[in-house]
């Protein structure tokens, strides 16, 4: 009975395409929509998923990964205390407006970490090296950057402020789809290009025997004033701990947050899920992604619903010998269904294929990855069964309707 | 505008009311002797449409030997076809009842009667209603697959069959490369897959040219008295009384006369 189902499908070869072409349609309508979604959840929790640390230190009013309260870089010190913690790094993110040398402005999220270090970086530097940022004003950035940065290689040069800043490296697939372009430098350099370029001086004086203390910015007189380490009293973002061996990761995030005043602690896992949270649910882009796919689903169910129809519209009289001869519906019903079943999983495989291959494209060139996991073209092929066989119920309809007798009517 | 049955009331005759009354089952010892493979009694068909009702067929009783070519034959709109349906288990009568080789078919359900229809039925009709997507051989082979010979075995049995109507060297061929007496072969081969009892024909030889429906009507003949076959057949054409055992005619769905006797005629 396999045969029937098959032949009836390719007996009009130019039909045939028609149909595969709408499903295709559908399907990668609705693969492209979940892909973007998977793309954008991953690339909003990438830099947490490829660090090596294994908790988060973060302000207690902290949102996501970028949105998030500064805390004092003396907690570096105070982390590197608590039992349990082999190594503490700190994170400093700022912002700023990189103009290109040809003047365009675009804005920036600096991440400053110890090129050093072994908790954030973790990721592959091409044409250069992590070690390249300990010069000042230089920074790395995701390749996919280059055009929004309006720079072309290595060594290009831009500014921001006053300040002339280096691209000394070039990173892939460590930039959220969601964010400004992402650049990568020492604490130092973020430091100073945060704050403009301009100095700070910290003024102390005694007064009823305690000292009271005051950072002072001014503009430096330099073009470039040499980039300061971090002091104590200095802002960062987060800190990031690397446990000893056989701790529990629960236990030292509390120490931690006992040691740590106005502090959370998070495992790698539980910060990229809350910063994936804020994107997905906070900002409705999940909902608009997700009704992209509902509608390529609307949309597939239509097109293989009105392909079916016709087509069991067009054999009518064969399914109606069928019934006359004695064949039961429940045989008659599992051809269309058969039917239905092929024009899926014809129509899903060249449409998952298009997807990848447009998925490859667009990370090259855009940045943007349609993440296509084996467990989305699982549910994806499950749905596209689900919405073909779903449209076929129409079909069925009509041939329940149908009267045997019709085969006697010439 | 759509015609359907409805339940119509009759008294039926003494004698029909009798029969029936007893069922197929507690007659079929005498149907057998008597060789009757089909027995129709008291048959009515009612349309109704809106507030219009047509009468198609009034009060039908007819009998048809087994092993016999039985044709009904009448003018258009006569109910020919209308009969040949409820003979054949497709549509039910508003009235009467039908028994096929002992079993009344009026009484089973439409489960029932399709398996009855599977087992023991085969159709052949004014169009073909072949497969147009399937091969000769996979018309064939189909229609035992539905009957529950699957595979290979359909394949070779499917193959026998169009050896018997002579089209095995067109096994491969789709209908559209054949012409319309091949495809009428195709059809009968395919009406005889599962050995059925009984083959219902409607107009077979109406598309076909002379030499063609003779060439038809002959080859079904011969299948059919080979292995004792019956036969009813719905034609307009006056040419196939000479191969038929009996006819009956239909006029405004009443059956003219005594089908034997029309025989007899014909024969002398």
């Amino acid at each position: 009975m396999t045969s029937i189902a098959r032949k009836n499908l390719f007996e009009d070869i130019p039909r045939f395409l028609v149909a595969q072409a709408g499903i295709m349609f559908a399907v990668s309508l609705v693969t492209i929509q979940v892909g973007v979604f998977n793309g954008f959840s991953r690339s909003t929790g990438i830099l947490i998923d490829r660090s090596a640390a294994d908790i988060w230190v973060s302000s207690s009013d902290m949102v996501n990964l970028e949105l998030t309260i500064p805390i004092p870089a003396s907690h570096l010190a105070l982390a590197q205390q608590v039992e349990g913690v082999e190594r503490a790094e700190a994170l400093l993110l700022g912002a700023g407006i990189w103009r290109s040398s040809e003047g365009d402005i675009t804005t920036v999220r600096l991440f400053g970490f110890d090129p050093d270090g072994q908790l954030f970086a973790s990721f592959p530097v091409m044409d250069g090296s992590l070690s390249d940022l300990k010069q000042p004003y230089t920074v790395i950035t995701d390749k996919s950057n280059l055009d929004s940065l309006d720079v072309r290689q290595v060594g290009d040069t831009a500014s921001m402020g006053s300040l002339a800043v280096t691209l000394v490296g070039l990173t892939e697939d460590t930039q959220s789809i969601t964010s400004s372009a992402y650049l990568f430098s020492s604490l130092e350099n973020v430091k100073a290009i945060a704050t403009g370029g301009r100095s700070a001086n910290l003024n102390c004086r005694l007064q009823n025997g305690e000292f009271f203390c005051m950072n002072v910015f001014g503009e430096s007189p330099d073009e470039n004033p040499a980039p300061t380490p971090l002091s104590a009293t200095d802002p960062v973002t987060h800190v990031l701990i690397k446990a000893e061996p056989g701790t529990d990761l629960q236990e030292l995030k509390q120490r931690l947050q006992q040691s740590l005043p106005n502090t959370y602690a998070f495992t790698r896992g539980e910060m990229a899920k809350r910063t994936r949270a804020y994107w997905v649910q906070r900002t409705g882009v999940g909902f608009i992604l997700g009704l992209g796919a509902v509608v390529g689903m609307i949309v597939g169910s239509v097109i293989v619903g009105q392909i079916l129809y016709s087509s069991v519209a067009d054999h009518l009289k064969e399914y109606a010998t069928l019934k006359a001869m004695g064949v039961s519906n429940r045989v008659v019903y599992s051809i269309i269904i058969q039917q239905a079943l092929w024009m899926g999983v014809l129509g899903y495989i060249p449409s998952l294929a298009l997807c990848i291959g447009l998925g490859f494209w667009t990370f090259a060139t855009q940045g943007i990855m349609i993440l296509i996991t084996p467990l989305t073209a699982a549910g994806i092929l499950g749905l596209t069964v689900f919405m073909c066989v779903g449209s076929a119920l129409f079909a069925v309809q009509k041939v329940t309707r149908v009267d045997p007798a019709i085969v006697f009517k010439s | 505008m759509t015609a359907t049955p409805i339940s119509f009331q009759v008294s039926l005759p003494e004698s029909t009311a009798k029969v029936f009354s007893q069922g197929c089952e507690t007659t079929l010892d005498a149907f057998r002797t008597a060789g009757k493979a089909i027995v129709a009694r008291g048959v009515e068909m009612i349309y109704q449409s809106g507030s219009q009702r047509f009468h198609a067929l009034k009060h039908i009783n007819l009998e048809v030997n087994k092993g016999d070519i039985h044709l009904l034959m009448g003018p258009s709109g006569s109910g020919k076809t209308t009969l040949l349906s409820i003979l054949g288990g497709i549509l039910t009568p508003t009235d009467g009842g039908i028994c096929l080789l002992g079993q009344d078919i009026t009484r089973m359900s439409q489960s029932q009667l399709s398996k009855f229809r599977l087992k023991n039925i085969g159709f052949i009709f004014q169009e073909f209603n072949l497969f147009p997507a399937l091969t000769a051989l996979e018309n064939v082979a189909l229609a035992l697959d539905v009957k529950g010979i699957k595979g290979r075995a359909a394949k070779r049995e499917a193959m026998g069959l169009l050896e018997q109507v002579g089209l095995a060297n067109k096994a491969k061929s789709l209908p559209r490369d054949l012409s319309g007496g091949q495809k009428q072969r195709v059809a009968i081969a395919r009406a005889l897959s599962g050995n059925p009892q009984i083959i219902m024909a409607d107009e077979p030889t109406a598309a076909l040219d002379s030499q063609s429906g003779h060439a038809v009507i002959t080859l079904l003949r011969q299948l059919a008295k080979e292995e004792n076959r019956t036969v009813v057949m719905v034609t307009h054409d006056p040419r196939i009384i000479d191969v038929a055992d009996r006819v009956t005619y239909l006029e405004d769905g009443i059956l003219q006369n005594n089908p034997t006797a029309i025989h007899h005629q014909k024969l002398a």
